[in-house]
């Protein structure tokens, strides 16, 4: 898969992250980064826990990684998460299998790509 | 080999923004990694102001941005290194609090990596620029406070010379009177004495005898005794002296122009009112005049006059004491007694160099610290020195040793001596309270060893259990607690686990 098909896949913006980052290279390594990064796992395990600060500030992360990669569904879903967590309540039921499914299905289209 | 790189802190919990941020600024610094607010601060204390740039997320584990940048305010560490807060919170409240902090940028998540490098190169350039300013706005200082110092002394002398004095008399008075305010500084808070304040009346005191250019000089060096209608005469310079700098038409509302007409007139005020010209009484005598009163006293002793030897110092200040030179304030007396064992050494010290211009750093410290800028830039730069001293015996120690940060409280290990605790190299108090973990359990003893010091005895001795290179062992613990201000505010701690290795 090229990083213009794994963008199209996974819903991202592919014209945003390679007008900041320049080459493809650049976006490359960073979206090879993005599944070695524990946030989304801290998420589940701080719900798990009903840790609401640590669920908010893991949920923050992975807003922002996905935002600075341009993985733009899966950081809509991610802001929605945070903006519930972020006042404090754990009522994320309903949120946290989409935010799933597209966080796993980054992590596979990256294993896809060349 | 080219100029070293320019160090700049990365301080983001997660390990993937910081390679982003990393990568975005390029390869021409030298770049730490904080993992937390923990480790932030941390790097923060040791490498001061080697440190070009502080790139911060605003959200970080154990110890907020936020909170980073409080404490930054709090030790003014932040007018000497830049910090530019990084968030994916785009709310403003967030990039509001961060610049009310001190925050010299802002950047929001997603961010131009380019732009990041742009912003980076910014800040440190506009702290570069401050320190240099810094720096020149001292040397001025120092160099109008040493010719305008200059001019007054060589006019005061003249005025010396008339009288067929060596001219000494007149830095004598300068340095004795700073020596007085020093010390009347430290023992008494009753008059608003700023360092400002004390180089001032110094300064000022060269003019206390001006008045003697109206007295005849015939009378003033009349080598027997004066008659009782020559000394009224002669007592007349205090008036004189006054009504001149009355009339000088230029800078009339300045500072120096008023303590000067307070020392011509009221020096040879006494305080149970029997001096003159005025015969005022206790503090309706300004501490200006009642100072170079004094110093004035203690230099005729001292000195040859035509009319006698001169006395020892110790002979002058007793008589002093006895009150033979007529009343002084008795905090004044309390002060030329703490001060008796510097004043030989400062006055030979201030006879070499003209007048005292030790102090041009303070002066420049207060000024400036008045208006929007500080040099705490040199504090941040001795503190570093202080630092590699202290990490240089650190490293050369076998025993552990261990940091306490006052606030937030935290403890901080060398890396290897984490290591060999099995503990994290900067270790919160919520980290190891109740900890699961005997590592942490163990550390967790350290936290409160501060609490049974004070500022009379700072030095703690105990005996812990703790886990070393995996074994739990008892060891014993020393700490010396640091206390600053006046209050005593307890401001961290330094302490070594003896391993017995």
């Amino acid at each position: 898969m090229t990083l213009r098909e794994f963008y199209e896949v996974t819903g991202g913006d592919y014209g945003d992250v390679m007008g900041r980052f320049v080459t493809e290279e650049r976006v490359l390594r960073f979206v090879r980064k993005f599944p070695a990064d524990g946030s989304f796992a801290a998420l589940k395990s701080s719900l798990a826990d009903g840790n609401a600060q640590e669920a908010f500030r893991a949920a923050h992360t992975v807003k922002g990684v996905a935002q600075n990669l341009g993985f733009t569904a899966l950081f809509t879903v991610a802001e929605v998460v945070t903006n519930i967590l972020r006042g404090g309540s754990l009522a994320v039921d309903e949120r946290m299998p989409e935010l799933e499914r597209l966080y796993n299905l980054t992590v596979e289209s990256i294993a896809a790509l060349d | 080999m080219g100029k070293p790189k320019k160090k700049l802190l990365i301080a983001d919990g997660t390990e993937f923004n910081r390679s982003v941020l990393a990568d975005a600024v390029g390869k021409e610094y030298d770049i730490l990694f904080a993992r937390d607010g923990a480790e932030t601060v941390k790097y923060i204390r040791s490498y001061g102001t080697d440190l070009s740039l502080v790139l911060m997320n605003a959200a970080m584990p154990k110890i907020s941005g936020t909170e980073v940048l409080e404490m930054m305010n709090g030790y003014k560490w932040i007018r000497d290194i830049p910090v530019i807060v990084v968030s994916s919170d785009a709310r403003s409240e967030i990039a509001e609090r961060a610049f009310g902090l001190g925050a010299i940028d802002f950047v929001a998540i997603p961010f131009e990596p380019k732009v990041i490098a742009c912003r980076a190169k910014n800040a440190i350039a506009v702290y570069e620029r401050q320190k240099k300013l810094l720096g020149l706005i001292e040397e001025q200082v120092y160099k109008q406070e040493k010719e305008q110092s200059l001019t007054i002394n060589v006019l005061g002398s003249v005025v010396e010379f008339r009288n067929g004095e060596s001219g000494m008399h007149v830095p004598h008075i300068y340095a004795m009177t700073e020596i007085l305010l020093q010390n009347l500084l430290k023992i008494s808070d009753k008059y608003k004495l700023t360092p400002q304040e004390i180089s001032l009346i110094a300064t000022a005191s060269a003019m206390h005898d001006v008045g003697k250019i109206s007295v005849d000089e015939k009378i003033l060096n009349k080598p027997g005794k004066l008659t009782a209608g020559e000394f009224e005469l002669v007592k007349k310079h205090t008036v004189y002296g006054s009504d001149m700098l009355e009339k000088i038409p230029f800078n009339r509302n300045a500072p120096l122009l008023g303590r000067a007409k307070e020392i011509c007139r009221w020096h040879h005020e006494r305080y149970d009112g029997k001096g003159y010209p005025d015969g005022l009484r206790g503090d309706a005598i300004p501490i200006a005049a009642q100072v170079v009163g004094l110093a004035d006293a203690y230099d005729a002793l001292t000195s040859d006059r035509p009319y006698k030897k001169a006395y020892s110092h110790d002979a002058a200040v007793e008589m002093i004491v006895n009150g033979e030179c007529g009343a002084f304030n008795p905090v004044l007396i309390k002060a030329l007694k703490w001060a008796a064992s510097n004043i030989q050494n400062e006055l030979r010290m201030s006879s070499l160099s003209g007048a005292g211009y030790r102090d041009v750093a303070r002066i420049t410290r207060e000024l400036v610290s008045r208006g929007e800028t500080s040099v705490s830039g040199r504090a941040v730069e001795l503190m570093g020195r202080e630092r590699a001293k202290f990490e240089f015996l650190a490293e050369s120690c076998k025993d552990i040793v261990f940091e306490i940060n006052a606030e937030p409280r935290f403890l901080s290990f060398k890396d290897g001596d984490a290591a060999r605790l099995g503990v994290s190299p900067a270790v919160t108090a919520d980290d190891a309270k109740g900890a699961l973990n005997a590592a942490y359990n163990g550390v967790y003893g350290l936290f409160g060893l501060p609490d049974a010091a004070t500022a009379e005895r700072p030095e703690i001795c105990k005996d812990l259990k703790l886990i070393i290179d995996g074994v739990e062992k008892v060891c014993r613990v020393r700490l010396l607690a640091h206390y600053a201000g006046a209050n005593c505010v307890f401001d961290g701690a330094v302490g070594i686990i003896e391993t017995g290795d």
